[in-house]
């Protein structure tokens, strides 16, 4: 049987992406039947980038090596597929941008608390770029799978569906509300909550309780753990089709629209709290420009407000 | 005219990690070590968002390790808030850690060291590889891989999810253990422990039979340093909660102390060729390196508490010594806390308490958290400042492959001397330092990534000709 040649690279990420895939468990063996994985950091030392089919890349950019491993890639690839949510919007390490290059490196070399050296390295290493971006900032995507990471079934089924020239099954577009199984209830609860505050009940919608679940506005590209398990989405797969592609609808006012009428709280206190807790609601996509038509430049102004307010509260 | 020798890359993490030797006119050793090439970060990252948070942004540090951090993070938050998280919640996080140590070990145990252990050092290194082991002792090898299924799945259980687990909050754990999670948990881990008692024998005999053939490892290449681990009050292994214990070369006991006093003892500094900081112990002017993970816990603690464990201990105990500083005996310390996971794992499901209340309220009011497990690999440690409204304003972190960092970066240096200076022997020099980094097993992501065997290519810049030496697997 003819087998597909794949690629897989990992640029500024937690691998978590590549462990995941391993959580095929016996269903790897299915895909390593119908595909040769060559260069593949996890699995293999092929060096080079041979040609291939496909290329998975996970990660984000944030270093000159990223850039030029994403370019090697798009080049010896026909399809590349941009793999998690570090790849798709930048994922965790983007919730850098709203800090310089500076501040990241002064927080880690320069005013550490428990590190007696103030020199960050000066060689060896390849520099930062001034801030993260996303995969399609520097290569053409051929196709997206967020997810933080993608749980293997969609994986598996994306490559699957590759292979077979068909398209993915699982990978609807569907929000994590679709799977998880609590109440959307009207209740006159009237004020936001932290998620550590009280004990949520474990059979009621999170946002008829008060607190910011994110499950509404989140792609399932997980199967909706969180809620499942008694906490509310953060929102780690990044926006729902309807968000990216709807230009009135946006993350901050679908929740607000939505818990505002499950609850006695206003919409523009909801709104207000997401902006205000910025970093804490959007960590995963700060990196995009975009969120599909909609720009995230705000994000860091909200942020910023956020910061100077704590600033000068703290500072007499 | 400097000489410069690069391995690069130095495991299956090109990109993120390589080694450079430089030599100097005279061909003496000038500077060696391990360059990690990849910064995002999180002390930065971390601020301004709100505590909650933490165990979930944080697992994202790595994806090798995650529950490690996840349950630090935990920790610090309880700290932060001053709540103690109900008997049952303690018990599930262990539980859910003890399938993580149950996945990672057999990870490292099979994937990466199991090459070298059923293969030989000397294999061809195109076979040298986990398809090379699968067609070598295909019985064993599936056992292994379905070993490691069922740690992740325990994990994914009790955490919510396997890779980025969720369930592990401030003040306790998010849900209630039920009957259908409990009927699932004992039959995983009571096939987990039948493997582990199969497999154990088998991994351990062929690891003596490599340390027979390599006599060297155990004579040259050990490296005395102190050790650094978590215990109990009465000196019991500790993985989840702890004290902090250090000991010097001797065993000699230098420093037991709560988590939050670590600032007082480790001290943290830049290495110019590498974006991962290194980690030393301070003992008044003088600074130790010191290792950290399975050897250290080992060499640090008093006993692990469970019958197989304890027997298989003094085993090592009498034939290996303690504290030992043999990094080739690392595979045998790790498969010994394998034994202790699995016997752990039956008595945490056989406690009563596991089936009461799982979490209590929490409120930050402001304040520091520090919180740290065992991880896989060693000593894990988070540190917040947390406002009034629940807001990281500062964080701090150690992990730990930076404690090991060091120790790796002397090894380098030794293996350069003793293979490049005086006898240019290609082959030794490969087997040395691939050897060595890889009893470290370090996990690059908490700085990034290694798994697997080495690919190495070494160019060797002598009087300007370059010779590349390379490995191709
Ligand atoms: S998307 Fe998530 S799991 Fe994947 S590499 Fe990024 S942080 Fe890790
Ligand atoms: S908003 Fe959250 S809790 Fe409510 S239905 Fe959606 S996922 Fe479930
Ligand atoms: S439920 Fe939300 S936070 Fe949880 S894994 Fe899915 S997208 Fe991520
Ligand atoms: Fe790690």
């Amino acid at each position: 049987m003819s087998t597909i040649p794949i690629n897989l690279e990992w640029l500024s990420d937690c691998s978590g992406c590549h462990v995941a895939i391993v959580d095929l468990h016996e269903k790897i063996l299915a895909v390593l039947e119908s595909v040769t994985i060559q260069r593949c950091p996890v699995l293999t030392d092929v060096k080079d980038y041979p040609k291939a089919k496909l290329g998975l890349v996970s990660g984000a950019i944030r270093t000159e090596h990223d850039r030029h491993a994403a370019i090697e890639m798009r080049k010896s690839c026909d399809l590349i597929i941009a793999w998690g949510s570090c790849a798709v919007y930048g994922g965790i390490a983007g919730a850098g941008n709203v800090h310089s290059r500076q501040e990241i490196i002064d927080a880690v070399y320069t005013g550490n608390k428990t590190t007696g050296t103030h020199t960050p390295p000066t060689r060896e290493v390849s520099a930062l770029e001034p801030s993260v971006s996303p995969l399609d900032s520097v290569i053409d995507v051929d196709l997206y799978l967020p997810g933080c990471a993608p749980h293997p079934a969609f994986v598996f089924d994306a490559l699957l569906a590759l292979l077979e020239g068909r398209s993915p099954r699982t990978a609807t577009g569907e929000s994590v509300c679709a799977r998880c199984r609590r109440k959307m209830e009207k209740s006159d609860v009237d004020r936001i909550r932290k998620n550590s505050e009280g004990v949520p009940d474990p059979d009621r919608c999170f946002l008829s309780q008060g607190y910011l679940c994110m499950g509404s506005v989140t792609l399932d590209r997980c199967m909706s753990p969180c809620p499942l398990n008694g906490i509310p989405c953060s929102g780690c797969a990044g926006a729902t089709m309807q968000v990216l592609t709807e230009p009135n609808r946006d993350i901050r006012t679908e929740i607000a629209e939505r818990m505002s009428r499950l609850t006695e709280i206003p919409r523009e206190a909801i709104v207000r709290e997401i902006e205000r807790t910025a970093k804490t609601h959007y960590s995963y996509t700060m990196a995009t420009p975009m969120i599909g038509e909609k720009p995230t430049f705000l994000i860091q102004k909200w942020t910023d407000e956020e910061r100077d307010d704590y600033e000068q509260d703290h500072n007499h | 005219m400097n000489k410069t020798i690069t391995i690069d890359p130095v495991t299956r993490i090109e990109g993120h990690a390589r080694v450079f030797i430089d030599l100097d006119d005279a061909g003496a050793l000038k500077a060696a070590g391990l360059v990690v090439n990849e910064l995002r970060g999180f002390e930065k990252i971390l601020t301004g968002m709100d505590a909650d948070r933490m165990p979930l942004v944080t697992a994202r540090i790595c994806g090798v390790c995650p529950t490690a951090h996840h349950l630090a993070a935990t920790n610090a938050l309880d700290n932060a808030a001053g709540v103690e998280p109900p008997p049952a919640a303690k018990l599930l996080r262990e539980l859910m850690y003890m399938g993580h140590l149950v996945h990672s070990h057999c990870l490292s145990l099979f994937v990466l060291q199991g090459p070298d252990l059923v293969l030989g050092l000397d294999a061809d290194p195109a076979i040298r590889n986990v398809v090379g082991v699968v067609q070598a002792v295909p019985d064993i090898a599936k056992k292994a891989l379905r070993c490691r299924s069922i740690g992740q799945k325990i994990n994914e259980l009790v955490g919510g999810r396997g890779t980025h687990p969720v369930t592990s909050v401030a003040g306790g754990i998010a849900f209630v253990l039920d009957a259908d999670r409990e009927r699932q948990l004992n039959a995983w881990i009571q096939e987990a422990h039948g493997l582990v008692l199969e497999l154990a024998p088998v991994v351990k005999q062929l690891l003596m039979k490599m340390l027979d053939a390599n006599p060297a490892m155990l004579e040259q290449w050990v490296i005395p340093a102190w050790s650094v681990g978590t215990v109990k009050g009465d000196g019991t292994i500790a993985l989840v909660n702890g004290e902090i214990r250090a000991i010097d070369e001797s065993g000699a006991r230098k420093a037991q102390f709560p988590t939050a006093d670590y600032d007082t003892h480790l001290s943290e500094s830049a290495v110019e060729f590498s974006y991962m900081k290194q980690v030393s112990f301070v003992e008044g002017e003088t600074r130790h390196d010191y290792r950290v993970g399975p050897l250290a816990r080992l060499n640090v603690s008093d006993r692990y508490g469970t019958p197989l464990a304890d027997q298989e201990r003094e085993e090592f105990v009498r034939t290996m010594g303690r504290p030992c500083h043999a990094n080739a005996l690392q595979p045998y310390a790790r498969l010994i806390e394998l034994l202790y996971c699995t016997e752990r794992a039956q008595e945490i499901m056989a406690s009563p308490e596991i089936h009461g209340e799982t979490r209590v309220p929490v409120k930050f009011s402001g304040g520091r958290g520090v919180g740290h497990v065992e991880a896989p690999r060693g000593t894990l440690i988070h540190d917040y400042e947390i406002d009034e409204n629940g807001i990281v304003r500062a964080a701090n972190l150690i992990v730990a492959t930076q404690q090991n960092y060091a120790l790796i970066n002397t090894m380098i240096a030794q293996a350069a001397t003793s293979h490049v200076i005086n006898r240019p022997d290609d082959q030794a020099l490969l087997n040395a330092v691939e050897f060595g980094i890889r009893c470290y097993d370090p996990c690059l992501s908490c700085a990034t990534h290694a798994l697997g065997a080495m690919p190495l290519e070494i160019v060797v810049n002598r009087a300007e000709r370059p010779h590349v030496i390379r490995r191709n697997c």
